[in-house]
């Protein structure tokens, strides 16, 4: 990673999550992936999710490109072109000049979307996952844009919101969700997130002896888990910046705010009153 | 997301990324970082009629108890102003879900935290108090008098009390608007959570002077005092809100208030918004209380009509903006690049 953001970070806060114990979470290790979109098919398979706008992007071998309300996992090819010429000069020995990213929800450890929820749809369940009840949304659609991450979305279909289950029907029976389960080379792990944690943290101690000082850890409190957040647990091992994969580096939860906003607009309402006062009074 | 002449890549040839802090250059193929919210028309109508009927409302309460006599006109015109705007408010809400058939859920549960759920609490209650005093208010005026009971009953009730009580809650809907927007994700929107309030809060107390103005210049027998204190208040929250709006865009830097002035927003943002809505009714009364005249009638009439135009540009233009500011992947990082405190 570049040292613009690597010198951002509070490094006493690297690998470290504040899930609750036991909670349930993916480790998406993307110096593993190959770009094989199994993960993307398998959970439209197993969610019965419809397929999307079926074309090409025209710029890109992936023609997802988003996570969407019918799309939950969804792999990033980032093509790694040279400068301006169109030819490729360097061919590193690691990674090929493509950076693979699958691409899920975060299940944050403080979530923007529930937070936003205004009819308690969205839940944490008992594996410390986030939910969306089907039952009780009513597609009002402010956990869209209040996700920091650009997750969740309004089903085009049945207008109400989507996003990843971590596949609640398996998980609460001890099944991995489907796409760890149909990942080839364990790139999307799942399990508790302490040990996937762990497992992370030796994966990128061992990159970085092998020659891959780029690797580090997204979705702790250091970096991609940030401002309130307390990390993800669903987290990921990349080797470039957050960026470079369309993640923000530093998010911060929305509802951060809530109450100085209230306080600064009930402030501007005892202004606005004195004004108003002063300029209607009369006899 | 299609392939046009915003896709240029220019990376670096090492693997490794780019300088985040290099503006130039791309994200994923400038897909957007986060979703934007669907909101559109519904929403913007919703913001603009409920921004009125809760200024006018408030105007209203307070003209009741310190008004004196022309106070009196301006709270019954305040009243009545307040129901009939407030009347389409739910209903725009409602069609505005997802699945409007499940607007209830709504009401099942309060959360603190999310501005929709305390708003929506907020909104039922001053919708509440609106069609009381507009009642009362009726009953005042006589349109009661075929049901005698009813009418009795209303006018035992203590007008000036409940809609006093009642500004609480008008004061909570005509801001709540401006804090629903800044606590999300949307760059432009949350990089001025402590603004958009206090700034649709002024907005909506100079469009509901404005609107009450305007049914006062229109009628017959015209109160010119009753006109002149209106347009003063006008005055104050039209200078407070292009205080807070130049404030906001400064607040959001370069990148992230692009939307606002860029392009046809940004034309409509400084035309319509600062010119036509704040700068030119401004100009108007400043000169009127420099030249120590009342504004006349037709003066008044058009200066009113242009701070209503200019409330709801300001509405449409925020609301947009966000969602241009949403799609735009550059606002988003520039949004997350430093660690937060
Ligand atoms: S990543 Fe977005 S959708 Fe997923 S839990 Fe967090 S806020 Fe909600």
């Amino acid at each position: 990673m570049a040292n613009a953001t690597i010198n951002l970070i509070d490094k006493t806060l690297v690998g470290s999550i504040g899930s609750r114990p036991g909670a349930l979470g993916f480790l998406t290790d993307t110096t593993l992936c190959i770009g094989c979109k199994a993960c993307e098919v398998a959970c439209k398979q197993w969610n019965q999710l419809p397929m999307d706008d079926f074309g090409w992007t025209g710029h890109s071998y992936d023609n997802s490109t988003d996570l969407s309300a019918t799309t939950w996992r969804q792999v990033a090819f980032v093509e790694q072109i040279t400068n301006g010429d169109g030819r490729v000069h360097e061919m590193p020995p690691f990674q090929s000049n493509w950076l693979m990213l699958s691409d899920v929800c975060k299940h944050c450890v403080q979530a923007g979307c529930m937070q936003a929820c205004p009819t308690g749809a969205i839940i944490r369940t008992e594996l410390d996952t986030v939910v969306v009840q089907q039952d009780v949304c009513n597609g009002c659609g402010y956990c869209v844009p209040s996700c920091p991450y650009g997750v969740i979305d309004l089903s085009p279909t049945d207008f109400k919101a989507h996003k990843c289950t971590l596949c609640y029907d398996r998980s609460k029976e001890g099944l991995e969700p489907a796409c760890a389960k149909s990942c080839p080379t364990d790139s999307i792990q799942f399990g508790p997130v302490e040990q996937l944690l762990e497992r992370a943290k030796q994966r990128v101690a061992e990159l970085h002896a092998s020659g891959v000082q780029s690797a580090y850890i997204y979705g702790d409190r250091s970096i991609g888990g940030t401002g309130g957040i307390e990390g993800d647990n669903a987290f990921f091992i990349l080797t470039a910046e957050p960026e470079v994969y369309n993640l923000p580096a530093f998010p911060v939860l929305p509802q951060n705010k809530t109450g100085a906003a209230f306080l600064s607009m009930f402030g501007a309402a005892i202004a606005l009153s004195i004004a108003a006062v002063a300029t209607l009074r009369g006899k | 997301m299609h392939m046009g002449e915003s896709y240029k890549r220019n990376w670096e040839p090492r693997r490794g990324g780019r300088s985040v802090s290099d503006e130039s250059s791309a994200s994923y193929y400038n897909v957007p970082v986060i979703h934007k919210p669907h909101w559109k028309w519904l929403i913007i109508w919703y913001f603009f009629l409920g921004g009125i009927s809760s200024a006018s409302y408030v105007i209203a309460a307070i003209a009741d108890i310190f008004g004196g006599r022309e106070g009196d006109r301006i709270k019954r015109v305040g009243r009545y102003l307040s129901l009939a705007a407030l009347i389409p408010s739910p209903l725009l809400l409602i069609l505005d879900l997802g699945r409007p058939e499940r607007f209830y859920l709504m009401l099942r549960i309060i959360k603190l935290r999310s501005p929709m759920s305390v708003g929506t609490w907020g909104l039922t209650i001053f919708g509440l108090f609106s069609a009381l005093s507009g009642v009362i208010q009726a009953a005042h005026d006589g349109l009661f008098g075929w049901f005698k009971p009813l009418n009795r009953v209303l006018l035992a009730l203590p007008s000036t009390t409940i809609n006093g009580l009642g500004a609480v809650f008008g004061f909570f809907v005509g801001g709540y608007t401006g804090v629903l927007l800044g606590i999300t994700a949307v760059p432009l929107w949350a990089k001025n959570a402590l603004l958009l309030g206090p700034l649709f809060l002024s907005s909506a107390l100079s469009s509901g002077a404005a609107a009450i103005t305007l049914v006062l210049s229109l009628v017959r027998g015209t109160n010119h005092r009753a006109i002149a204190r209106l347009e003063r208040l006008d005055t104050v929250t039209l200078l407070a809100e292009l205080g807070l709006i130049l404030l906001a865009q400064a607040n959001a830097g370069p990148v992230i208030s692009r939307p606002i002035r860029e392009g046809w927003l940004g034309n409509v943002f400084r035309w319509g918004v600062l010119g036509t809505g704040i700068i030119a009714p401004l100009t108007m009364q400043i000169r009127a209380i420099l030249a120590r005249k009342q504004p006349s009638r037709h003066a008044a009439m058009l200066s009113s009509a242009l701070t209503l135009i200019g409330g709801f540009l300001l509405r449409y233009v925020m609301v947009t903006a966000g969602r241009v500011s949403a799609d735009d992947p550059q606002s988003t990082f520039e949004f997350a690049r430093k660690p937060p405190k």
